[in-house]
């Protein structure tokens, strides 16, 4: 197997775009095409898109040739669409991570995508609603919302967590998505606007769920020896973790222990081979407050239960125990489903480059992981990077 | 030069719901193998499939054992009161036509030894309690596809 590295990327700004699907991928694409030295389209030999729903969303499928024409891309290798709902961009990466280190490929695109912001909202929102098992679950109305709820209702059931602990998650990815120029919101968050903000599911408010978002970003993948010749700060994917179990609400593992994850945790520590304590960021899928709690405790950042109290501690802030979601998390930045990976794993070459605000900077930062979440939380999937080659 | 022309369209007003939009499946021995379960509900029975070769009761019913692959399968009954093990309300962000239903709750009831999702009728959140016993509920459609809730209400004496 080959060492992979990635070279560069770009992204859109993120938000409520007057921009069409096809736009963001252009606006992305040349920001992508762009940031790396020595490179032209045409060397590119395997294209993965990451797109969650954009047979419903834009009412296209076949996408990922779309993205090939507009960005002059004619893959000879491998070109396929990869769908994972929110963890359809880790996904893309995955399979151009697999491209070049088989050597399939020499060149591989990780795309990703998604235009959700619709005319009518409430067709937004039937979208979003065969994500769980449409005719057993969705027919109940069961969409993220409400199953997070639960999460969270059970979690606080459990073991006491509080409304104002999952604020203080909103609070602080908030705070860093100010300093993020791309992010969908730019303003802090203090504890009371959140419980101010509508109420969408008990107990979750709006500022307990991350946004509809437009958005796109492509990140480029080259064999680790081949990393230089395109770029002088290359990042390298050392080791990655992912794992199932359950899709139905009856059939998952567990509603308040994310087992797949600590599978994942435990997969990835071992592939990177590193320790828990030498992660220095993790780009967490915070798609909901409850999320980022469940997360401190599955990654073993914080005892089970205790995710609530590492929060209230400061401990998920740069110079504490992890710098959690310093790019601004999904609460700050959107959630572009397709694209959210995408842009997570971007902005993790930011950070290693040095080129984020100081705010958020995460001062000699060598090791970062980047996680998402999909379905009812029954799929979890881990990348683990290094700024050096190890 | 010839008149570019310029010609106003119609489109319909209204479309019917497409079928696969208004989230109920088709029920019918014509289209799903397990049509016995909308059978029984409309008997007032909650029932999946249990294999009989590993014993597995398997939700939602199918027609193959995912445990041993064993397509000898039978149905049970789960009885018509569950407990509540978690619930929330949808009080904003509903799909096409659950708008006009918003709020309503939600809930995870465990019954027959399972944890299955389900609408909870004549309930309010804040009245609503982890634990408390809920009773099945039938309703259908006017096509007459059925589906299964709870009702949270207590009995009358
Ligand atoms: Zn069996």
């Amino acid at each position: 197997m080959r060492r992979v590295a990635i070279v560069g990327g770009g992204a859109t700004r993120c938000g409520k775009r007057e921009a069409t699907w096809r736009e963001l991928v252009q606006e992305a694409g040349k920001a992508m095409f762009e940031d790396v030295d020595n490179i032209s389209p045409k060397e590119v030999d395997a294209l993965l898109v990451g797109a969650a729903q954009p047979e419903r969303f834009v009412f296209q499928v076949h996408v990922a040739p779309m993205v090939a024409e507009h960005l002059g891309i004619t893959p000879r290798k491998v070109i396929a669409t990869t769908e994972l709902m929110c963890a359809s961009g880790q996904a893309a990466i995955r399979y151009a991570w697999a491209c070049i280190a088989s050597g399939m490929a020499d060149m591989a695109v990780a795309f990703g995508v998604e235009k959700m912001y619709m005319p009518d909202m409430a067709e937004a929102q039937t979208n979003m609603t065969c994500v769980l098992d449409r005719e057993w679950d969705g027919i109940n109305g069961l969409s993220a919302p409400p199953f997070f709820a639960m999460t969270a209702q059970r979690h606080m059931y459990e073991y006491g967590t509080t409304k104002e602990q999952m604020a203080l998650v909103s609070v602080k990815n908030h705070h860093y998505s100010t300093m993020n120029p791309i992010a969908q919101f730019q303003k802090e968050v203090p504890v009371e606007s959140v419980f101010k903000s509508p109420m969408i599911a008990p107990p979750l408010n709006l500022f307990d769920c991350s946004g509809i978002t437009d958005g796109a970003a492509g990140v480029v993948l080259v064999p680790a020896d081949r990393a230089k010749e395109y770029t002088d700060t290359p990042m390298y994917i050392i080791g990655s973790g992912q794992a199932n179990i359950g899709n139905a609400i009856n059939n998952l593992a567990s509603i308040t222990e994310w087992i797949p994850l600590k599978l994942a945790v435990e997969e990835t520590l071992k592939t990177a081979k590193i320790t828990l304590k030498e992660i220095d960021i993790a780009e967490l899928h915070d798609c909901f407050t409850i999320s980022e709690i469940m997360e401190y405790e599955a990654f073993g950042w914080a005892k089970k239960g205790e995710g609530g109290k590492f929060i209230e501690n400061g401990e998920p802030y740069i110079g504490g125990t992890i710098a959690a979601n310093p790019r601004g998390g999904l609460l700050g930045c959107g959630h572009p489903l397709g694209a959210t990976a995408i842009l997570q794993t971007l902005d993790i070459l930011h950070q290693f480059r040095g080129d984020v605000p100081k705010g958020r900077s995460v001062s000699d930062a060598e090791i970062a992981v980047t996680h998402n979440l999909s379905g009812a939380a029954n799929v979890h999937s881990i990348l683990a990077y290094s700024r050096t080659e190890k | 030069m010839k008149k570019v022309e310029f010609e106003k369209l119609k489109r319909p007003e209204t479309i019917k719901l497409p079928s696969m939009l208004d989230f109920y499946p088709l029920e019918d021995e014509k289209n799903t193998r397990i049509s016995p379960f909308f059978s029984n509900l409309k008997e007032r029975r909650l029932t999946t499939t249990r294999c009989e070769e590993c014993g597995k009761v398997l939700w939602p019913p199918r027609i193959v054992c995912s445990s041993c692959f064993s397509d000898d399968l039978e149905w049970i009954d789960l009885g018509t009161e569950g407990e509540l093990y978690a619930f929330t309300e949808m009080r904003l962000g509903a799909p096409l036509g659950f708008v006009d239903d918003v709020p309503f709750c939600i809930g995870i009831v465990k019954i027959g030894g399972l944890s299955i999702s389900a609408r909870i009728d004549n309930a309010k959140y804040e009245d609503l309690k982890i634990g408390q016993k809920v009773q099945l509920k039938v309703v259908e459609l006017d096509d007459g596809r059925v589906f299964y809730r709870f009702d949270a209400a207590k009995e009358t004496p």
